[in-house]
């Protein structure tokens, strides 16, 4: 194997070069899917063109990246693989499991309860247990925030269900 | 005479030096603090600038990237953790000068480097900025267009690990700035029946999440860091046994990290790293190099805050990003309706004097503020990140929603956050990708004025020395990192 274009192949970049093609593949279906030009605009560039042009660069760019570990190899140099070597922790997808469910409820919660609730979530999930300044933290932080951005700024936020907000 | 003057003038205003100060002192703290970074900084701070004068919110964000990149040095020196990239080279020999009892010396040395670089730079920036933009305002759409992919061409040897995945990074950001409604034709692109992508993606919620969602979603995987501190700081300026010793180091790499900063894409990590390099290479005392020598300590100061002038001046003059950095000032030009180009300088040229003058007193006051504040600054590294990355998470949250009041925008930070996961999980970078979504429009339109020029015809484009200029000069930014590797392993070989 070792010397053949199969042997030469890294596992994880084909993997990455083929979902990227499929990307590039749903592309270039949606290209299709553009309304028809009207003959008004028959001499300028078609809207689908540039899409599809870098569409096909990357496309190109991602056919080599299964290749780029070998040639790298060659020199020495193995430092692609360095951030991808440990698993992705559980906590990562957590974390931004939090992040979806927090402002999926924003609307409802409003900016003031969401931003509480971040800084009361997001540590608690990292672990952190000393619940005094976590009380102090999640009340002290958005409060001050709200308080600077709706008088300094004079930005609006969702009051939300509660009617909660500093404006 | 008059619009330098003008220029001045604004820039030092109580106001605007306010928020001079105000953005030095962020960029300080962003630098210093390990994971937090002046990109993340001003993509944080973009939202909330797009209510100020624009010049108040330029100057603010330019004296932030000057600050930032000398804030970084701190914690490399006191603590071993580069708050930034572009400050790793400085804990080469900065931390080993610090662990022997001089740390004072060696932040003296750091900030006077950097401030050394960073005017010289900026007095590169005064006189190039102008004159560029005075040859750039006879280029054509063709030439732009060509100037456009000499600039992406760049992003192949741009600071990051691979340049075939900084690319497709580019190329994918080009692609993202095709959304929305097709200039020529009125017709819309990848919209998926959102009308708030009829204009395309905003620039903001997208940067954010590259910058800082993402960066959360790495930092929730770490631990919090056991670092050795350095006590008892008290920082000195450097003697003049110490300057006379760095003095050429300093200006040699000023004027590399000057021209470094100049190239469109490259930034202050690769001028850093040059810098440490070139102080090494003709230094009498090279295997004393990583032991603690001042030099080790100018050499990548002096290039990394040279850069960052160097970087405004295509970022100015022609509307291409020098950084990763000065894309995001870009981006905030574009927020705040400026067309970046030569027509600023010549339409607004007190404008680009009020940056310099900003920029400038942002060198000054960052060394100020660094050696009397840098025990505090290294103290901050000790918030703990529990607290430290939500309260980043709830100002994203906050940036994204306040610049339409629309809770779309921070599902499009979200997004871009977890894509930017999983780019840098696999190698690829957040520069490259912004850098092709603010130039993708120019490219684009650019494409097609030239296109209805030459009646379709691609080989006219050649036509233009200027353009076959450009072309051959990507052509050599696309070539380049495997002529340096081969360079490089013939070196090798010699020296075995």
């Amino acid at each position: 194997m070792r010397g053949s274009v199969l042997g030469r192949v890294h596992r994880t970049d084909l993997a990455l070069s083929l979902a990227i093609l499929a990307l590039v593949g749903a592309g270039f279906y949606l290209c299709t899917t553009f309304e028809e030009v009207s003959p008004l605009f028959a001499d300028t560039i078609p809207p689908d063109f540039f899409p599809r042009l870098m569409l096909s660069v990357i496309g190109v760019l991602a056919v080599l990246l299964p290749f780029e570990h070998a040639v790298r190899s060659r020199r020495g140099d193995s430092g692609l693989d360095e951030d991808r070597r440990d698993t992705v922790r559980p906590i990562a997808y957590v974390t931004f499991a939090a992040a979806l469910v927090l402002v999926a409820a924003a609307e409802w919660l409003g900016t003031y309860l969401t931003l509480v609730a971040i800084c009361f979530a997001l540590p608690l999930l990292w672990g952190e247990r000393r619940w005094k300044p976590l009380a102090a933290f999640a009340l002290g932080f958005p409060t001050a925030v709200m308080i600077l951005f709706t008088q300094a700024f004079q930005i609006y936020f969702q009051p939300g269900v509660f009617g909660l907000n500093l404006n | 005479m008059e619009p330098i003057l003008e220029g001045l003038g604004l820039a030092f205003s109580l106001y605007n030096m306010a928020l001079v100060m105000a953005g030095v002192l962020i960029g300080v703290l962003f630098g210093a603090l390990p994971g937090l970074s002046s990109p993340l900084a001003i993509a944080l701070l973009l939202p909330f600038t797009i209510m100020l004068e624009p010049v108040s919110a330029i100057c603010m964000m330019a004296a932030l990237y000057c600050a930032g990149t000398f804030g970084g040095s701190i914690t490399a020196i006191l603590i071993n953790a580069p708050g930034a990239p572009p400050a790793v080279a400085t804990a080469f020999d900065g931390y080993p000068m610090a662990r022997r009892g001089e740390a004072g010396r060696a932040l003296g040395i750091a900030a006077v480097s950097s401030v050394t670089g960073g005017l010289l730079s900026l007095v590169v920036f005064i006189v190039a900025t102008p004159l560029l933009a005075k040859v750039a305002v006879s280029f054509r759409p063709p030439e732009y267009f060509a100037l456009t992919v000499f600039a992406l061409s760049m992003l192949a040897s741009i600071s990051g690990r691979s340049s075939l995945r900084n690319l497709i990074a580019g190329a994918v950001g080009v692609l993202i700035s095709t959304i929305g409604t097709h200039l020529g034709t009125g017709i819309e692109r990848f919209t998926f029946g959102f009308h708030e992508l009829t204009e395309g993606v905003e620039f903001v919620p997208v940067l954010i999440g590259l910058f800082a969602v993402s960066e959360m979603l790495v930092q929730s995987q770490t631990g919090d860091m056991a670092l050795e501190r350095i006590k008892s700081v008290v920082v000195k300026l450097p003697s003049r046994e110490d300057i006379r010793r760095v003095a050429g180091t300093v200006l040699r790499s000023s004027g590399i990290g000057t021209f470094i900063g100049i190239l469109p894409a490259e930034g202050s990590t690769v001028a850093a790293i040059m810098g440490y390099n070139e102080a090494k290479r003709w230094s009498p005392r090279k295997h004393e190099f990583g032991t603690g020598v001042p030099e080790g300590i100018a050499g990548p100061e002096a290039a990394n805050n040279a850069a960052t002038g160097g970087a405004m001046v295509p970022t100015l003059a022609l509307g291409i990003p020098g950084s990763g950095t000065t894309a995001l000032i870009l981006a905030a030009l574009i927020a705040h309706g400026f067309r970046p180009g030569p027509y600023l300088i010549q339409n607004t040229p007190e404008f680009v004097y009020a940056i310099f003058g900003a920029m400038a007193v942002g060198n000054v006051a960052f060394l100020v503020i660094g050696l009397v504040g840098a025990k505090v600054f290294a103290r901050i590294t000790l918030i703990p990140r529990t607290f430290l990355w939500p309260m980043v998470f709830g100002f994203s949250v906050i940036g994204a929603y306040s610049l339409s009041g629309s809770f779309f925008d921070v599902w499009v930070m979200l997004i871009a956050g977890a894509v930017g996961f999983l780019m840098r999980r696999h190698g690829f970078g957040a520069a490259p990708l912004v850098m092709g979504l603010i130039l993708g429009r120019m490219l684009e339109e650019t494409l097609s004025q030239s296109m209805i020029m030459y009646d379709n015809d691609w080989l006219r484009l050649l036509e233009s020395p200027i353009v076959c200029g450009f072309f051959a000069l990507a052509v050599l930014g696309l070539a380049w990192p495997a002529i340096a590797a081969r360079m490089a392993a013939r070196r090798s070989r010699g020296d075995e």
